[in-house]
């Protein structure tokens, strides 16, 4: 009841420390960054002439990211809740401010500079928004039940969702996806989203029937030998067809060797198949999987709602984006930007991720002893 | 939350399935795809069998070359590379810098260098510069034969001559190597190579002779030169079995630079096209390609004709007033005054028209006709040249008296030079039609024999008594008659005189020309001059007759035909 005894509580749990979601975060990201060296070499020898150029890019941040994770992972994540507003509201500024002042590569303005650092505004949107729902329904968990408070959490992130949607789409639809988890993890009511899926698969009819460029990206991952824009997919199908049941072996893809455009962004996981052959992309998969295990666990074993709600969203977003990125890869739906977590370049996203395991981890010192 | 995880679950199991499927049950097809993609064919050229001829001198073998050419991304020291190969190759600076400095995987400086030169850029050890060997046809002998011979383009295919002709025999099979390449079509270092070796083409071994080509080749420049004509022909061939010993077309064309006009010829303000033709023009074998009046050696078989039909012999005797009317029409005879009264025999000798115009008359338009074809005349002869020109003849309904009587004496009508050779040596032979021609074996590079090429022979082509009495006939042509200055004291020759107009007439232009054989009582070799467009005296029996004599001097004792006493038996027949 004192505080005290709270206190010694939460000491005696900081030993507790969920080690295993840590080790697995830290072989996904040893794994990433040799995958990242083996599939940008060749890019970064004809564009800059130095084979190590991501790698070093990536190794920065990613050494910014483990710092932060430990940071993170030892405050109290509570900490947190009360700037959720404010880490929502900087969200919402910077992803307006990229709109005007970002820089555009590939035909999207996604970055913001500040000296040589870039930074991606969507990524920090996306932990901004895990905080935000999973305090909103804390607050409001016992009136959950109702539709119209569904409606309510949802038409909270709608701002953010717009602003990334513009011009990425992927994104808005993963900060959408973790709201809709959250919501269904407090309030598991199917009926209800059921209908909710009803009406989202019409939003969605109707948004592609809008712009046709969306209705052809259906035709091409129907067909997409048959089109010229199919080519970077039919690319990581050959790579990931070429990997049989072995691989040809860490480094000796063919495909990466600019076949695969920008093998080392979102396509690397065609590179890994092909490197590792099906018996590493299934290990690869795996990893995730127990990664996306531990974090149920943590969210399942913690006494604390928001804390609980945190590990879900964070949950949700690895499942989200390790199920979307192989899935486009090997054509299961149509393609689409979403990066593979801790394995894709990209040094905003690497960062955002880990700084999200430190605030897992965090939150497992809160586990009460696993049954 | 479970529900979640659960949903988490399937969906990558999912996943893991169509992973299973694409690695798997689809791995081949894509597999196969992406090699196709990464992999570069890169051509290993197959030698080019030779052309050997008779006495197993090399007329047409392969040269090493080498191809220069620069890879771009390797290149290190740009500067330096300029420098070297406009000094070794020289080129203008501005042509290679454009190369050098192009950006692409690999970029063609200069074909066909030679050996030496490639292998001085070799030694510099210039990184990026890439010296490929190659072969290239060569012919040891430039331009001789070359309108036999042929040249080949750079795909190491025929383009005229034998080396189209006998292209599959010659070819053999291109290599291959396989090479890695990333996405720009660089090739990756130290990446495994598939190679295929190449199969050498075979051998062509041809009935051509070396030294009867080139004595032919200098009796012909020589007439071609003091007639100043625009072309002399010479075909010898042996009229028992169709085999070619020479076939020559002066001017001719250097064989190793085929492309190349005659330094007379102003291309400056020729279009492409012009050039082109000009060029064609000049790859022609007019001995097979092109057709004319065969003129007076074409009575050779006017005579045989009526000798086979019955409707005259040797003795029968025949007047000539200096020309005959026909149908209205008066037609010359070359002397002016007329022969008066004669024998066939000396209707032969004489050259004289209205002999065989009486003997046209007789044999008949139709039957004629069926000589014509009974002699071959009507078909091709099939030699292994292509573009064998046809012959160009009347409708048998359209040949009324005039035409009739021209045809019996050569005009009205065309044939080629070999059609006429090959059809006097079917009627001196003793009857048999051969198919003239050059290929006689397929030999693989070490010498082993895997073909002999075979050639259609007709027999019963006139009977052995009409061809003897023809060989005697025109043994006394050369002994005593029109071709008088074929003869050879202690030989035996038979032979045939001919003037005639080039078509369309008017022009005064002629063609001299001169069929010999000999040994006459066992023709071994058949001689064939056309002189096209002499300037001075034209008549064949003044100028094309003397070249035959000067030919078979050299060649008869060279292909073993021994001199004989025979002048005294000449003598007691002919008065």
């Amino acid at each position: 009841m004192t505080s005290q005894k709270t206190m010694e509580q939460r000491k005696r749990r900081r030993a507790a420390f969920d080690y295993s979601l840590f080790g697995i975060v830290l072989i996904l990201m040893a794994f990433g960054l040799v995958m990242l060296y083996s599939t940008s070499s060749y890019n970064g020898q004809v564009k800059f002439a130095d084979p190590a150029y991501y790698l070093k890019k990536q190794a920065f941040a990613t050494a910014l990211g483990v710092v932060a994770m430990v940071v993170v992972s030892r405050i109290d994540y509570r900490i947190w809740e009360r700037y959720t507003y404010l880490a929502y509201g900087i969200s919402l500024v910077l992803s307006t401010a990229v709109l005007f002042f970002g820089d555009e590569y590939n035909g999207s303005k996604r970055w913001l500079s500040l000296g040589p650092l870039s930074f991606q505004p969507a990524e920090f949107a996306k932990l901004a928004v895990i905080l935000l729902l999973a305090r909103t329904v804390t607050l409001r968990v016992k009136k959950m039940g109702k539709i119209s408070q569904m409606f309510r959490v949802i038409l909270v992130v709608l701002p953010i969702v717009g602003l990334v949607g513009t011009n990425n789409l992927s994104t808005a639809i993963i900060i959408l996806g973790i709201g809709v988890i959250l919501i269904f993890v407090a309030s598991p009511k199917y009926l209800q989203f059921i209908s909710m899926g009803a009406l989202g698969v019409g939003f969605i009819a109707v948004f592609l029937s809008v712009e046709s460029y969306r209705l052809e990206r259906l035709a091409i991952w129907r067909n997409p030998e048959a089109y010229e824009k199919g080519y970077q997919t039919m690319q990581g199908l050959y790579a990931i067809g070429s990997g049989g049941m072995f691989g040809v072996g860490l480094g000796n893809s063919m495909q990466k060797l600019g076949f695969v455009p920008e093998a080392q962004n979102d396509m690397i996981f065609s590179i890994i198949c092909e490197e590792w052959g099906l018996m590493g992309a299934l290990c690869l998969l795996f990893l995730f999987l127990i990664l996306i295990w531990r974090l149920l666990v943590v969210a399942q074993n913690v006494q604390d709602l928001f804390g609980s709600l945190v590990a879900v969203g964070i949950m949700g977003h690895i499942l989200i984006q390790v199920i979307l990125n192989v899935a486009v890869v090997t054509n299961t739906i149509p393609n689409t930007g979403i990066t593979l977590p801790f394995i894709s370049y990209g040094g905003t996203s690497v960062l955002f991720l880990l700084s999200e395991m430190g605030l897992a981890l965090s939150v497992s010192r809160e586990m009460k002893k696993e049954p | 939350m479970l529900v979640v995880f659960l949903a988490c679950v399937f969906m990558l199991f999912v996943l893991a399935g169509r992973l299973v499927y694409l690695m798997l049950v689809e791995s081949d097809y894509y597999q196969e795809l992406a090699d196709d993609l990464h992999e570069r064919e890169r051509s290993i050229k197959a030698a080019r069998g030779r052309i050997i001829d008779s006495s197993g001198t090399v007329l047409a073998t392969n040269r090493t070359v080498c191809t220069i050419s620069v890879i771009h991304s390797q290149i290190k020291e740009p500067e330096r590379v300029i420098e070297v190969l406009c000094k070794e190759l020289g080129l203008s600076e501005e042509t290679v810098r454009k190369r050098v400095e192009k950006r692409s995987s690999i970029e063609r400086i200069k074909t066909n260098v030679e050996k030496e030169i490639g292998d001085r850029i070799r030694a510099y050890e210039l990184e990026g510069v890439k010296v490929d060997e190659d072969f290239k046809r060569y012919y040891p002998y430039g331009s001789l034969a070359s309108k036999v011979l042929g040249f080949t383009g750079s795909d190491n295919q025929g383009i005229i001559g034998l080396e189209v002709v006998y292209d599959e025999y010659l070819q053999g099979s291109n290599g291959t190597i396989l090479t890695l390449t990333d996405a720009r079509g660089v090739e990756i270092e130290g990446a495994p190579e598939e190679r295929v070796e190449p199969v050498a083409g075979n051998d062509l071994y041809v009935s051509l002779d070396y030294n009867i080509q080139l004595y032919a080749q200098q009796a012909a420049l020589k007439a071609l030169e003091e007639k100043q004509a625009t072309y002399v022909s010479i075909l010898v061939m042996n009229p028992q079995n169709g085999e070619i010993y020479a076939n020559v077309n002066v001017p001719e064309f250097n064989l190793n630079d085929p492309f190349a006009l005659p330094a007379t010829v102003d291309v400056s303000n020729l279009s492409e096209k012009e050039i082109q033709d000009l060029r064609n023009q000049m790859w022609r074998n007019p001995s097979v390609n092109d057709t004319s009046e065969p003129g007076s050696t074409f009575k050779v078989i006017t005579a045989a004709a009526g000798l086979e039909k019955g409707v005259v012999t040797p003795e029968d005797t025949f007047s000539c007033p200096g020309f005959r009317v026909v149908d209205d029409r008066r037609i010359r005879c070359h002397k002016v005054g007329g022969h008066g009264s004669e024998t066939f025999v000396q209707g032969v000798m004489n050259s004289c028209n209205p002999v065989f115009i009486d003997v046209g008359q007789r044999i008949g338009a139709e039957d004629f006709y069926s000589y014509f074809q009974q002699f071959g005349l009507m078909s091709k002869t099939g030699i292994d040249i292509p573009g064998e020109a046809g012959t160009i003849m009347h409708q048998l309904d359209n040949i009324g008296p005039v035409e009739l009587a021209t045809m019996s004496f050569g005009q009205s009508f065309q044939i080629t030079p070999v059609q006429l050779a090959t059809t006097i040596s079917s009627i001196i032979n003793g009857g048999k039609r051969v198919t003239p021609h050059f290929g006689v074996e397929i030999r693989n590079s070490d010498g082993e024999l895997l073909r002999r090429l075979s050639y259609e022979t007709r027999e019963g082509i006139v009977s052995e008594e009409t061809s003897a009495t023809m060989r005697y006939m025109l043994e006394q042509v050369v002994a005593e008659g029109g071709g008088k200055k074929a003869s050879i004291e202690g030989y035996r020759i038979g032979g045939k005189t001919a003037t005639s107009q080039t078509l369309p007439r008017g022009t005064n232009k002629y063609i001299s020309s001169f069929v010999g054989f000999a040994p006459a009582e066992d023709p071994q070799v058949l001689a064939l001059c056309i002189i096209h467009n002499p300037q001075g005296i034209y008549y064949g029996g003044t100028i094309a007759a003397p070249v035959i004599r000067g030919l078979f001097e050299n060649i008869l004792p060279y292909l073993g035909i021994e001199q004989e006493k025979v002048l005294d038996e000449n003598e007691n027949k002919v008065d």
